[in-house]
């Protein structure tokens, strides 16, 4: 427009990517999440470790170690964290705010989504590396950080797709403490595809031999949730008017 | 600063609606919208509650897509600006901080997507009077304080172009009275300045051009003598252009 203008430097996908990470990290929401994941996880950790509590179990007290849903449990307090990246941009007209500064939704969508990713592998690695390290587990840390991840981008998609903070949280517990025990049992073909199951069946921790699919199968449909979240919100926040 | 000390620190950046109709659904927000803003004045975009300006500044940043037509600033559409809040400064309705974050924290993220350097941040701060609030979360300012955070924002670029959607909301008269001497500088600067709003005595006392949107059209567009002409007051041409519409957008 002007030599003033011309002479600057191009606005990069860094420059987003790390104005993305600021809206993250000056969220207090990003460290209540953090905060509860490492210490619920680091405790389960110290409770498998030590075993020095069990729990009623069909073949009678069982390690918590060996039940997968309260070993996985930690993880829908740190989901918040993706969520509240996404779902934060529609509290207060965020949003509009974000399209100003970066009206080329295809770029805010991608550095978005790299900050997210960022930060949630980084407070991956806080929640899961004291309980692995407690229980001697750490050879598990590459599948742990998959499911983590994974399940991240799931509701950092349905946060957008949703536009709040509540539901994708609300939704994602659902599966497991509702759906997965009233259902499991009528209908394992489907109940073991949903996020929770397959999750558990990465980590090789399936909470039913009936819902229970190979580490490689949970992957690829937990990858398959993940895909199909990130692009449905991808899609909708470049169509939609704000 | 003169007029043309102004031009040569800055572009004369023109904004350009071409028939712009906006629908939702069956409803008609905007239709045939059609104005062109120049630079070096204060443009007032004055409508009725409902009349269809907040949707025509949307559609002007790209945060709706026009059923149809253009809304050009420098000739481009606005996601296509290679520096948008250096070009175009905007505070827009329902566009508003997390209260969660600090006041800080809302500048540098914005500043940060547009490579502003940081220092610009404490600055417009200083400008706005939020110095003071900086480092509080923004769910605990006051509406006039929200709102200077939101010139504030409109600042950080140091544009060519100020959109401001009812800048003076919830400001104390001391805030209205800076507001005003500050957008008449910056259009004396050779700079664009569009300023929505349904107060009369306020766009009076600030506009020198005028559009006045009704029922989602432009019902009439000149300076300020030209509007009022044959009328008492601004407000008494306003209700002698507008006084016949019937809302259909609300």
């Amino acid at each position: 427009m002007t030599a003033v203008t011309t002479a600057r430097p191009a606005i990069r996908v860094a420059d987003l990517v790390a104005a993305e990470l600021i809206k993250i990290r000056s969220l207090p929401a990003t460290w209540i999440a953090l905060a509860v994941a490492v210490v619920a996880n680091a405790t389960l950790g110290f409770i498998a470790a030590t075993d020095v509590i069990r729990l009623a179990g069909d073949d009678g007290p069982t390690s918590i170690a060996e039940i997968g849903t309260v070993m996985l449990a930690p993880v829908y307090a740190y989901l918040a964290i993706p969520v509240f990246a996404a779902g934060s941009e529609y509290r207060g007209g965020q949003l509009r705010l974000s399209l100003a500064a970066v009206p080329g939704r295809g770029r805010f969508l991608a550095a978005k989504l790299l900050a997210t990713l960022a930060a949630s592998l980084v407070a991956a690695v806080l929640v899961v590396l004291p309980n692995l390290v407690l229980r001697g587990a750490l050879g598990d840390l590459g599948r742990h950080l998959v499911v983590y991840l994974l399940l991240a981008l799931i509701g950092y998609g349905l946060a957008f797709a949703v536009r709040t903070v509540v539901t994708p949280i609300a939704v994602l517990c659902t599966f497991p403490i509702l759906i997965s025990t009233t259902l499991g049992g009528l209908w394992p073909e489907a109940v073991r595809l949903l996020p929770h199951e397959t999750a558990l069946s990465l980590l090789d921790m399936p909470a039913d031999p009936a819902t229970a699919l190979s580490p490689v199968a949970g992957l690829l449909v937990l990858a398959a949730w993940a895909t199909g979240s990130v692009t449905i919100a991808w899609i909708l926040v470049t169509r939609r008017d704000v | 600063m003169t007029r043309a000390a102004g031009a040569a620190a800055h572009a004369f950046v023109v904004i350009e609606f071409n028939g712009v109709t906006k629908r939702y659904g069956k409803k008609v927000a905007v239709a045939e919208v059609t104005f062109s803003v120049r630079p070096g004045k204060v443009t007032g975009f004055l409508g009725p509650n409902g009349a269809g300006k907040s949707t025509a500044l949307r559609v002007l940043l790209g945060l709706d897509h026009a059923t149809s037509g253009t809304a050009l600033i420098d000739g481009k559409r606005y996601r296509d600006l290679r520096y948008p809040l250096r070009t175009v400064g905007a505070l827009i309705d329902g566009a508003g901080p997390v209260a969660d974050r600090r006041g800080f924290d809302h500048l540098s993220w914005i500043a940060r997507s547009n490579r502003i350097p940081r220092s610009r941040v404490g600055e417009v701060l200083d400008a706005v009077g939020l110095t003071d609030a900086a480092k509080q979360r923004v769910g605990k300012y006051s509406l006039g304080m929200r709102q200077r955070l939101g010139i504030a924002v409109a600042l950080l670029g140091d544009p060519d172009v100020l959109i401001l959607d009812e800048p003076v909301n919830g400001l104390d008269p001391d805030g209205i009275r800076w507001i005003r001497t500050f957008l008449r500088d910056y259009a004396t600067q050779g700079r664009t300045v569009l300023l929505s709003s349904h107060l009369m005595t306020e766009m009076a006392d600030t506009a020198d051009d005028v559009v006045v949107i009704a029922n989602g059209r432009i019902v009439a567009h000149g300076s300020l003598p030209e509007i009022t002409a044959g009328h008492p007051s601004l407000e008494a041409a306003f209700f002698a252009l507008t006084g016949e519409q019937k809302q259909v957008w609300a």
